[in-house]
């Protein structure tokens, strides 16, 4: 669904970088995506495969790099990592819960020539 | 081969752009709601209801979003309130582009914007437009484990307003189970139960919209 319009973000990102740091073809895109964002990296690659045409992505491919979401208990400040986004302690069930990582969704580095 | 570090969020145009809209919002000493709600559970609805009382007090702009059409505008602009329309075409959310285009139309200083989001519990929530918090609508009918189903809405909304309380005899939804649910994503949410039909429970959100708009008044005399 709204993986067009960040699809779109994506290659208008990664091409203004290729062309801030003269890199003429970018070959792979470092694409970090926390467990805790609804972007869905099946449509993002389909997307991407039209998108990335007539741009210095053109014959890029994107790997997914998933971050885990970990979080940290205000009661027991103990730190886990979660499979689902429900934000309970593991250890004593608090709810008091800093989140840490997993909103994640940003390019974390692209290469190329 | 060269390798070159980026580590920018890839939706960072879009924050930016938001950023920017606060800025105007601000100016205007407008408090700016992002209503987001399935298809149906009531957004409309739930702004009429509020509209109707809230207009004799403070100065309301609509924006609705609405992929196509302009069946909520026309019904909202009948209570004599100014909205403006936005259609995303193919979009299924508002984002800060679409909602920076409505600030040249905005003539007048309101207090209060209520912006309708595109009926979709996944995509608005990714999306911020410049709002100074988001309101999410969850209607009895649709159940009480989509807090669940959709984290990350309800984790983000700062209020969370159970709409369709008066369908409660014909539905299998319980408050308790939803509460408990939208605070296992959202411990401090601000959570209302109404029926935008029999309009029981709005007391409650109309004193505290009236408390955010006193804090805003406060903040922009600063
Ligand atoms: N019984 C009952 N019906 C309601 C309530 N709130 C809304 N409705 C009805 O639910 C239907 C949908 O309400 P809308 O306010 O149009 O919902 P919406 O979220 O704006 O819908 P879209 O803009 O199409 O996504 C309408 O028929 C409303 O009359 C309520 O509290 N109780
Ligand atoms: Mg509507
Ligand atoms: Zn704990």
């Amino acid at each position: 669904m709204h993986e067009f319009s960040v699809t779109k973000s994506l290659v208008d990102l990664c091409n203004q970088e290729a062309v801030r740091n003269d890199m003429k073809e970018v070959r792979i895109i470092n694409l970090k995506v926390g467990r805790f964002t609804g972007f869905s990296p099946d449509s993002i690659r389909f997307y991407f495969e039209h998108l990335k045409t007539n741009t210095r992505c053109a014959t890029a491919s994107i790997v997914f790099e998933e971050v885990p979401i970990k979080i940290k208990c205000c009661d027991c400040h103990k730190h886990s990592t979660i499979d689902e986004p429900i934000l309970l302690c593991p250890y004593c069930g608090s709810n008091a819960i800093d989140l840490i990582s997993g909103r994640e969704f940003s390019v974390a580095s692209i290469e190329g020539e | 081969m060269k390798k070159i570090r980026i580590l920018k969020p890839v939706l960072v145009s879009n924050q930016q752009r938001a950023r920017e809209n606060r800025g105007v919002f601000d100016r205007m000493n407008s408090l700016v709601i992002n209503i987001i709600a399935s298809p149906g559970a009531g957004k409309t609805s739930f702004i009429k209801y509020l509209v109707n009382v809230m207009k004799k007090t403070c100065k309301i702009l609509v924006v609705e979003g609405d992929i196509k059409g302009q069946i909520d505008s026309k019904s909202i602009s009948r209570l004599g309130v100014d909205v403006i329309q936005i259609n995303t075409a193919t979009e299924c959310h508002l984002d800060a582009f679409m909602t920076a285009q409505v600030l040249p139309k905005i003539k007048k200083n309101y207090d209060l914007i209520l912006v309708e989001n595109i009926g979709n519990l996944v995509c608005p929530a990714e999306f911020e437009i410049g709002e100074d918090f988001k309101l999410a609508i969850l209607s009895t009918p649709e159940g009480d484990d989509k807090p669940l189903k959709y984290p990350l809405l309800f984790h983000l909304a700062k209020v969370i307003v159970i709409n369709k309380r008066d369908l409660l005899p014909y539905v299998d939804f319980r408050p308790d189970e939803a509460i408990k649910n939208i605070q296992k994503e959202n411990p401090k949410a601000v959570i209302f139960e109404v029926s935008a039909k029999t309009g029981e429970g709005f007391e409650e959100v109309f004193r505290y919209i009236h408390k955010e708009l006193n804090a805003r008044k406060k903040k922009s005399k600063r």
